[in-house]
């Protein structure tokens, strides 16, 4: 080391104790020390110069000051230190003015021996003192502020006026924040939107604000001045087209509570959150796929066509209901109705009949639908094999994709197993063909009587010029039976007898039958046959055995119970061990109880025999309905194409055999269950794979993109009033199966609409493209996705705002139980003159007039129960003051009652706006509800006491009103972990200190204002938030940034990873990183405290220019 | 937030200061006085422009806050020749980077014990609290110290 020791004779305050002779001869003898000087004024410019020359003539490398506090001069010499080119950390002080002379001027002696001593500190720690890096950061004159509130709007306008460009992120459709909710404000009573309006105006017109509307920040990284910020765009739907005619919103079929209203008043899925909404284009609220469309397998937009039914419009519905499906009778009787199963309606009462819904429309409607064929577009044909639903779905597609298309079917009739299957009176012939032939209609021929393998092979169509060829053959016969007895006479297969039976060809069955099964085609094989016993002039006798229980029944339960009606009988837990028989025919089914085991491999638990429990029912017939199986006569003279465990392999993505251009799909080689929709499903898919292989390019997806599910909330379904599904009517059972006529009898338009009325509109915008069609600008882009953005900024202001206390989490108020309980908030919307009932005050049950009215404060505030908040919301005695004296003025005669806790009205007015409102003739009681009950007319009973006068009321109101208090809004918790800032108690953002740095947080270039610190008052927030602003523009003046030099940092050789520094931390800027676990921090975050160098076991952290060897240095000279 | 089990209080009161002929006959003690830049420091600072007189036992060391002192030091200070060790920091709830007064008070308090384990006077390491606008309160902290660790035996060190 090569030190320089200056003293400073202070003009006398230091010369005039202390010998500095003396102290300057010690000095020159201390080791490392190269030159003394003394100087009169050593701050002064004859100080600077000498230092500077001695730094030249002697190769100094540190300085040793003498003289006053460094706490007054210190940053001056560093600074000279810095341009004399010895770094950071190259100045030492010993202070001996404040720390001797000025305060031992009575002690000379003693002084001077103790200013000898802190100089020689002073050098001993100058041997320790080693540089500090400082890493340099470039500043972009960009900020980011999240959050379009009137304090986001306000700092957002500020930066602008001080030239910095701004990206003004805000995560709803609108910026206006709280304040554009608002009815009127307290204590102007200005009304709120006419403030805000101007506000609005003007950052729309700012060049310099960048307003990103429907946008969340996914992330933010890097060191202040260069943050990069990932923001995401959420779809709007609407294009820059729309010009906020209004014509889509007037069509829009669904309508649910409105957010923006608090739930007061309603919306469409489409629309604007107020009038004067900046950007003002028209935004869907789309959530994803409702529990319906997610569960179908043809993603059908049922709630779409329910909607849609619900207001009347039938055409449109069925329109929705017949684009992705060309058997909507079919499967709207038929279908398994996954749809119904996913309900969210189910968890409140029953799930929409959405099945029923879909049969009235394609009923009503769809019959008058006369197809036109589609043109041909292309010169390829294809050919389908196989005229059931997953064939016939492909042809109707390929043909509007314009490709000639042509349907071999086997049998004499098209449909596959929904004609030859399905009996009569659950799916009746004439709908079934009536669908075939419209999708006939589309240009597609239909070859009866042609059986693959044996009228004509698939080698053969490709012969032909055929260019490509669909297997949609299914599993038309009955699975093979293995039990004792098979051989008898009297035995039959469901599947077969079904078929003879549908195609009106003579059957019989016996006087007492057993059918063996337990899914539909056992149902359908036992109805038809009570029907046959029925028609041949006997009782029927059909008992239908099934080895598990209700609950692994795969038949539909409703099926079940419709057969019972009919005389079924059932018995469950049997299984058949053999049929006995006598003279060749079948005399009785022997069977052996079960009980369940462990599940097997499909998964339901094991039928196992139960030890001497068999017993025979005496029978004359049995049908078994025990599974499907194919008819392999298509592989004939069908190269490369191959069948395993009676499934056609296929590639899953494309639906295409071993066999180029020859796909399959349906039963045939199933991709989900056996059934209707799913047929349907992979009809569609082929269709998309067969263009895509013929076009040689991928030009539509084979299986569509999924969706996200919306499902409501809790507050949602909580909020629904039960009502049951509208049953369908049903003919007698005696009666009915006497013959074929259809059982169910389908809904009425009354009865449809009412029913349609129980949906939730899971997820807002359905899909029914309405407003697609209306639309003059041609602006609604259902399409379109959310899209990413990376930006660099150079500060952050967080402005994120709040919301109101969830009064839920006080039950005995009644708030979402109650209908004339509401909040604030609540009475806001009511009250606003732009609002939903422009500004009618009525009771929400009945629309009665409001006229007594009860206001709690302090709901979820000062509250130490853990359902509250501790702190005090700061706006809420304003707030209920400001709505009784609207109300006042509204309605005269109207009795109001606040009952306060405190009555906390500071800031300017507010006292005197409070004394006015009294004297307006509200009452104010001090005190809180003892009990709050409602009545038979839902008014409300409220027993209250007056604290100041112990008085007890017991008193009635129409309303009562909760005072609910603030807490942070979501979007403040999300940035507050995006960002990584620090929140307190009820999730606000914590600022740095809370009385000296109100706006600042934790990191360096991040900066917090408006109710996302805290509640506050309209005012406050806007102070904030050009504090706030003023901040950045001080941050973002200066060009670039040097990180500090006093931070921690960990050595990595030393550094044992336990991880101590990192909870000590209180800013949180320490980690824990890397493969062997080292501390690492962020010189950004650090403020500089020690805190964790302190508690390090190892010694591997230390404070720049305050580690352990100079501190002990200096200690212990 | 964590409360301090005990920090020293001390009011002013300037009938403490000794007399200056008394001083000289006295063994020659010292003190070090780990003052935080933002509330000691400063404290000291403007007492010492008030010219307020102390008694020259006492040595500062600045810290940028209590919350860097660590065990080591002060141990090393009374190993070294200090005959007691005092850490003077901002009032509870108001240092300037947020809590370090806290883990300094710990770290006082483990070194007492520490001390009294090893049968050393605890009372030679001791935390005092003021604000930077309460000079008055640095001085009375200074001269309480000096105080006591002048009633105190002499350290005996090997």
């Amino acid at each position: 080391m090569r030190a320089g020791v200056f003293l400073c004779q202070c003009g006398g305050n230091i010369s005039g104790v202390l010998e500095l002779d003396d102290l300057a001869a010690q000095a020159r003898a201390l080791d490392g020390v190269v030159s003394v000087a003394i100087e009169q004024f050593l701050c002064g410019t004859q100080g600077h110069d000498l230092i500077a020359r001695a730094v030249e003539d002697r190769g100094l490398d540190h300085l040793v000051v003498a003289a006053c506090s460094p706490r007054f001069q210190g940053p001056t010499f560093e600074r000279i230190a810095r341009d004399l080119r010895l770094g950071e950390n190259a100045v030492s002080f010993a202070n001996v003015r404040e720390g001797c002379s000025f305060i031992h001027r009575d002690e000379p002696v003693l002084a001077q021996e103790k200013a000898a001593r802190i100089v020689r500190a002073a050098v001993a720690r100058a041997h320790r003192q080693a540089d500090l890096p400082r890493a340099r950061t470039f500043l972009h004159r960009t900020a980011l502020v999240v959050g379009g509130g009137i304090a986001g709007m306000t700092a957002a306008e500020e930066l602008a006026g001080a030239g910095i460009e701004v990206h003004l992120v805000e995560r709803s459709p609108s910026l206006g924040g709280y304040m554009a909710r608002l009815a009127k404000t307290f204590p102007t009573e200005d009304c709120a939107m006419c403030s805000l309006a101007p506000r609005l105006t003007t950052t729309a017109l700012e060049p310099h604000v960048h307003v990103h509307a429907l946008t969340e920040v996914d992330a933010i990284s890097g060191p202040p001045g260069e943050f990069r910020v990932t923001l995401r765009h959420e779809a709007r739907h609407v294009t820059e087209a729309c010009v906020s005619c209004g014509e889509c919103e007037s069509v829009c079929p669904v309508s649910y509570a409105n957010d923006f209203d608090f739930g007061v008043a309603s919306r469409h899925a489409i629309g604007r959150p107020f009038a004067n909404a900046v950007p003002a284009a028209f935004h869907i609220d789309r959530g994803g796929w409702s529990p319906c469309k997610s569960a179908c397998a043809l993603h059908t937009s049922a709630q779409g066509y329910v909607a849609l039914v619900a207001a009347g419009r039938f055409d449109e519905a069925y329109r929705v209901a017949a684009a992705p499906n060309p058997f909507p009778s079919v499967c709207g009787r038929v279908c398994t109705r996954l749809c119904e199963a996913a309900c969210a309606r189910g968890d409140v009462d029953e799930p929409l009949a959405i099945a029923a819904l879909k049969r009235f429309v394609a009923d009503e409607v769809g019959a008058t639908q006369t197809p036109t064929p589609a043109p041909v577009v292309h010169e390829e044909r294809v050919a389908v094999v196989g005229g059931g639903p997953a064939g016939l779905t492909a042809a109707r597609d390929l043909a509007e994709l314009g490709y000639a298309t042509t349907v071999f079917e086997a049998q004499p009739v098209a449909g596959g197993m929904l004609r030859t299957g399905i009996p009569d009176y659950r799916l009746p012939h004439a709908t079934v063909q009536r669908e075939v032939e419209q999708v006939l209609a589309r240009g597609v021929e239909l070859r009866l009587g042609q059986r693959a393998g044996v009228d004509f092979t698939v080698d053969e169509l490709f012969a032909q010029g055929y260019g490509a060829v669909y297997l949609a053959t299914g599993l038309p016969r009955s699975a093979e039976v293995d039990l004792p007895g098979v051989e008898l006479r009297g035995v039959q297969r469901a599947v077969e007898l079904l078929r003879e039976i549908n195609l009106g060809r003579p059957v019989s069955v016996g006087a007492r039958m057993v059918v063996i099964g337990g899914g539909d085609v056992a149902l359908d094989a036992a109805r038809s046959a009570i029907r046959l016993q029925v028609a041949a002039g006997r009782e029927p006798d059909v008992t239908l055995v099934y080895r598990r229980t209700m609950v692994e029944m795969p038949a539909n339960a409703g099926e079940l119970a419709e057969a019972r009606d009919e005389g079924l009988k059932v018995e469950l837990l049997v299984a058949p061990v053999a049929i006995e028989g006598a003279a060749g025919a079948v005399a009785g089914v022997t069977l052996a109880r079960c009980a369940l085991g462990a599940p097997d491999e499909s998964g339901r638990r094991e039928p196992l025999p139960i030890e001497d429990s068999r017993f025979t029912l005496a029978a004359d017939g049995v049908i078994f309905a025990v599974g499907q199986a194919m008819v392999a006569d298509f592989l004939t003279g069908c190269e490369g194409v191959r069948v395993e465990n009676d499934q056609i392999l296929v590639a899953r993505d494309t639906g295409m055999t071993d066999r180029p251009g020859v796909f399959a799909g349906g039963d045939a080689a199933a991709t989900g269950y056996l059934t209707v929709v799913e047929a349907i499903a992979a009809g569609r898919r082929a269709a998309a794979a067969i263009h895509n292989h013929l076009r040689g390019e991928t030009l539509l997806p084979v299986w569509p993109d999924q969706q996200a599910m919306a499902q409501p909330g809790d507050e949602r379904l909580a909020a629904v009033v039960g009502k049951r599904r509208v049953p369908q009517a049903l003919a007698d059972g005696a009666a009915r199966r006497g013959d074929w006529r259809e059982v169910a009898a389908g809904y009425t338009a009354e009865q449809a609409v009412a029913e349609a009325g129980r949906c939730l509109a899971c997820a807002g915008c359905a899909d029914c493209g309405s407003c697609v069609r209306a639309c003059p600008s041609g602006a609604v882009d259902l399409d379109e996705r959310p899209w990413t953005e990376e930006i660099t900024v150079g500060a952050v202001i967080v402005a994120t705002g709040h919301q109101e206390f969830d009064a839920r989490r006080k039950p005995a108020l009644g708030f979402g139980r109650l209908r004339n309980v509401v909040t604030q908030s609540q009475l806001a919307r009511l009250l606003a003159a732009a609002g939903p009932t422009a500004g009618e005050v009525t009771r929400p049950s009945d629309g009665a007039p409001a006229r007594r009215i009860f206001m709690l404060q302090c709901v979820g505030s000062r509250d130490c129960q853990s359902s509250g908040n501790e702190h005090c919301s700061a706006v809420c005695c304003l707030f209920a003051t400001l709505h009784a004296s609207l109300l006042k003025q509204h309605y005269p005669d109207a009795e109001i009652t606040i009952a306060y806790t405190d009555m906390r009205t500071p800031g300017k007015s507010h006292e005197e706006y409070y004394r006015l409102v009294q004297s307006r003739g509200v009452r104010y009681v001090r005190g809180r509800i003892g009990e709050l009950v409602e009545e038979p007319d839902e008014r409300l009973r409220v027993r209250f006491e007056d604290t100041v006068t112990a008085a007890k009321y017991e008193e009635l109101f129409d309303l009562v009103v909760l005072s609910a208090g603030l807490e942070a809004s979501d979007g403040t918790r999300q940035i507050a972990q995006v960002a990584g800032l620090q929140t307190g108690a009820a999730g606000f953002i914590k600022e740095y200190h809370p009385k000296l740095a109100p706006v600042d947080t934790q990191r360096t270039g991040m900066f917090v204002c408006g109710t996302a610190q805290g509640p506050k008052n309209i005012p406050d927030s806007i102070a904030q938030a050009k504090a706030a602003a003023a901040r950045a523009v001080a941050m973002l003046s200066s060009g670039f940034v040097l990180t500090p030099a006093q931070v921690a940092s960990s050595d990595t050789t030393v550094c044992i990873g336990c991880g101590v520094c990192v909870s000590s931390c209180p800013q949180s800027a320490v980690a824990l990183s890397g493969g062997v676990a080292h501390a690492v921090v962020d010189a950004n975050i650090c403020r500089g405290c020690g805190i964790c160098a302190a508690d390090c076991p190892s010694g591997a952290m230390q404070l720049g220019g305050f580690s352990d060897a100079e501190i002990l240095a200096e200690v212990t000279v | 937030m964590r409360l301090p089990a005990q920090v020293d209080r001390v009011t002013p009161d300037a009938s403490a200061v000794p007399a200056v002929a008394s001083r000289a006959a006295e063994r020659r003690r010292a003190i070090v006085a780990f003052c935080c830049r933002e509330c000691a420091y400063a404290a000291a600072d403007a007492s010492a422009n008030a010219r307020t007189p102390l008694p020259p036992t006492v040595r500062l060391v600045l810290l940028p806050c209590t919350g860097r002192v660590s065990p080591l030091h002060l141990l090393e200070a009374l190993a070294g020749d200090a005959d007691g060790v005092m850490v003077a920091g901002c009032l509870e709830g108001q240092c300037h980077y947020r809590e370090g007064n806290f883990n300094a008070l710990d770290r006082v308090l483990f070194v007492q014990r520490v001390l009294a384990s090893v049968g050393v006077e605890p009372e030679r390491v001791r935390m005092f609290t003021m604000s930077a606008g309460e000079p008055p309160r640095f001085a009375a902290a200074v001269r309480e110290m000096d105080r006591a660790v002048a009633a105190l035996p002499p350290l005996s060190r090997s």
